[in-house]
């Protein structure tokens, strides 16, 4: 087995995928288009990660060295593809930096885009300074300098979280729960309520999704230990007084309109599509699903592939996706591809 | 009114134009100004926690306002204002003028603790409709209702003595809630119980409603007991911010 194997995408999932096919002995290409591996957990600098609760630097940067250190796997980043031909097992891969390789087959983990906030105007997301998303409060955490608001720096006394920022959205084309989303700002809001105890949190919702086992540490515990308040209800607009935020909907389980002031409003914002999901479709050969994600296909049959013999998917390449699922997709993916190129030497050798 | 039908638009916020014509049209009438904006400023944000530090309000925390308890409630039945799920609600989140509409029915809970036994995540419903209404109690938003004075009475004569007299009870709880002793029912009663009962038994009876006896070393166990209340009330007043007690309860 002396071809590599590409790897697209130096997040959890390519990170996962490279280490367990060098960890079998198999020569790997990562190629990244930033500037450094780790994904959106280390290029967004997210805090503590659920449901483990390391620091992601910690964990996803363990990950990063562990890839480093494998003599087997080449780490190219700053690079993209632009051109990929072939048929599995003999693929011509064109780089961005002007060199060509020979790679037997490919996992795209190319991952997904953060919904962009100032596409829901109504939020008022780039119109005033102290509405910020989930992943900026993941950013004031994890650079030490704690949450506080970026109009002048004060301690928030009341923050309002509000859910589906960009997710299960007609208006906006965006019909999918982005999964993740209730989880996180059920952490954010306990890690807001540690260091500020005297701040009160607010988490607006539509319905909570903290799936499986999140439903105790995370939903219950939020409230339980940390008095996190839900209120059911879609904000209809934020605005401002001049001095703080004024939320306004309806809670739905009351009926009865509410207006409510608050320090600071918080996007849980959701996953999109990788933005270059486009570019990467067409570079390769291999179809979208309907709403931009990859498709994948059949788990049952053909688990971690995508419409195009010899090109594999892992993590939220296909959809959004937490961190240790992907970090297990990638790991399938290593799978699926030592599958097939072991299938193809005994075809060989018969 | 069951709540899927409360509406938004409430009594106190109509206005009523007797004559009103803008840009020449007749628009007199009720407007209703639940659109006009304001920004809520009346959260309680200790509500929840000033509930769970009375009796029974304990697991108030715990509801995820499935509306177990309102469905299977006795009162809802019959007078659907009367709405656990929507109270609980109210306190969790702090709305306290909102709960304090409904104040003078939440006492109304008659305890029958179904909704005790159908809540999935056992808030004990009941317990946090007592520990309201000893909330709307302490903080005087209402009277005591004669049961409560009832309880008073009765709790009281018991620490006093360690034993119930029921005829100073009767006194106690008729004097304490303004009604007469000559009531009539009352009247057939006490001659009903004279002409019947047992001279020995109505004797006896004559004597303890004179001398008023103890129970066999009551003094102790009445400090324990006392001591124990007393304790309690103040850690309740505490947890809702209230000065201390100015008549300590005997």
């Amino acid at each position: 087995m002396s071809e590599a194997v590409l790897v697209l995408g130096g997040g959890p999932a390519g990170l996962s995928a490279a280490h367990a096919l060098a960890n079998a002995g198999q020569k790997v290409l990562l190629v990244e288009k930033a500037d450094r591996l780790g994904g959106a957990p280390i290029l967004s600098g997210y805090a503590r990660l659920v449901p483990s609760g390391e620091w992601a630097r910690d964990a996803i940067g363990g990950m990063v060295e562990r890839v480093r250190a494998q003599p087997l796997i080449e780490c190219l980043t700053d690079c993209t593809v632009a051109a990929f031909d072939g048929a599995p097992g003999d693929f011509a891969l064109h780089l961005t930096n002007g060199t060509t390789h020979r790679v037997a087959a490919a996992v795209l983990c190319t991952g997904f885009t953060h919904f962009d906030s100032v596409n829901k105007p109504e939020w008022g997301f780039g119109t005033y300074p102290d509405v910020v998303t989930t992943t900026q409060v993941e950013q004031m955490m994890s650079s030490g300098k704690g949450v506080r608001c970026p109009s002048d720096g004060r301690e928030p006394a009341r923050v309002a979280i509000l859910l589906c920022v960009g997710s299960r959205d007609r208006q906006i084309g965006r019909e999918w729960c982005s999964k993740i989303c209730c989880t996180v700002s059920a952490n954010i809001a306990m890690e807001i309520r540690e260091a500020l105890p005297k701040c009160h949190v607010y988490i607006y919702y539509m319905d909570i999704r903290t799936f499986g086992l999140y439903e105790g540490t995370y939903y219950w515990e939020s409230q339980e230990k940390y008095r996190v308040k839900y209120i059911k209800a879609r904000i209809a607009e934020v605005t401002s007084d001049g001095k703080r935020l004024i939320v306004k909907g309806e809670d739905t389980l009351v009926k009865r309109p509410i207006t409510i002031p608050f320090d600071m409003v918080v996007h849980a914002i959701g996953m999109d599509p990788n933005i270059d999901n486009l570019t990467i479709a067409a570079i390769f050969g291999v179809k979208l699903e309907k709403h931009g994600y990859l498709q994948k296909a059949s788990s049952y049959s053909a688990m971690s592939g995508t419409t195009r013999p010899g090109v594999f998917v892992a993590g939220a390449a296909t959809g959004p996706e937490t961190i240790d699922d992907s970090i297990a997709q990638g790991q399938a993916a290593a799978m699926a591809v030592l599958g097939q190129m072991r299938a193809a030497l005994r075809a060989a050798a018969e | 009114m069951p709540i899927h039908e409360k509406s938004l638009i409430r009594p106190e916020s109509l206005l009523r134009q007797e004559k009103l014509v803008l840009d020449g049209v007749d628009v007199s009438g009720d407007w209703s100004t639940f659109i006009e904006s304001r920004v809520v400023t009346d959260y309680n944000e200790q509500m929840e926690e000033e509930i769970a530090a009375l009796p029974g309000g304990e697991f108030i925390h715990r509801c995820w306002q499935c509306g177990s308890c309102t469905n299977s409630c006795t009162v809802n039945a019959i007078n659907p204002e009367f709405n656990p799920r929507y109270w609980i609600y109210l306190i969790r989140l702090g709305m306290e003028q909102e709960l304090l509409r409904d104040k003078d029915i939440i006492w109304q809970c008659v305890s029958c603790n179904k909704c005790t036994y159908a809540c999935p995540r056992d808030v004990m419903p009941e317990g946090v409709m007592k520990a309201t209404a000893h909330w709307l109690e302490l903080k005087g938003h209402t009277t005591p209702s004669p049961a409560m004075v009832f309880d008073e009475v009765f709790s009281d004569q018991v620490f006093a003595t360690g034993k119930i007299e029921e005829g100073r009870l009767m006194r106690g709880f008729f004097a304490r809630t303004g009604q007469k002793l000559t009531e009539d029912w009352f009247v057939r009663l006490i001659r009903g119980l004279v002409t019947r009962l047992p001279l020995g038994l109505l004797a006896r009876l004559g004597w303890a409603a004179v001398r008023h006896p103890r129970t066999r070393g009551w003094r102790r166990r009445r400090q324990a007991m006392t001591d124990y209340v007393a304790e309690q009330q103040v850690m309740h007043r505490a947890a809702l911010r209230l000065p201390p007690a100015t008549e300590r309860r005997r």
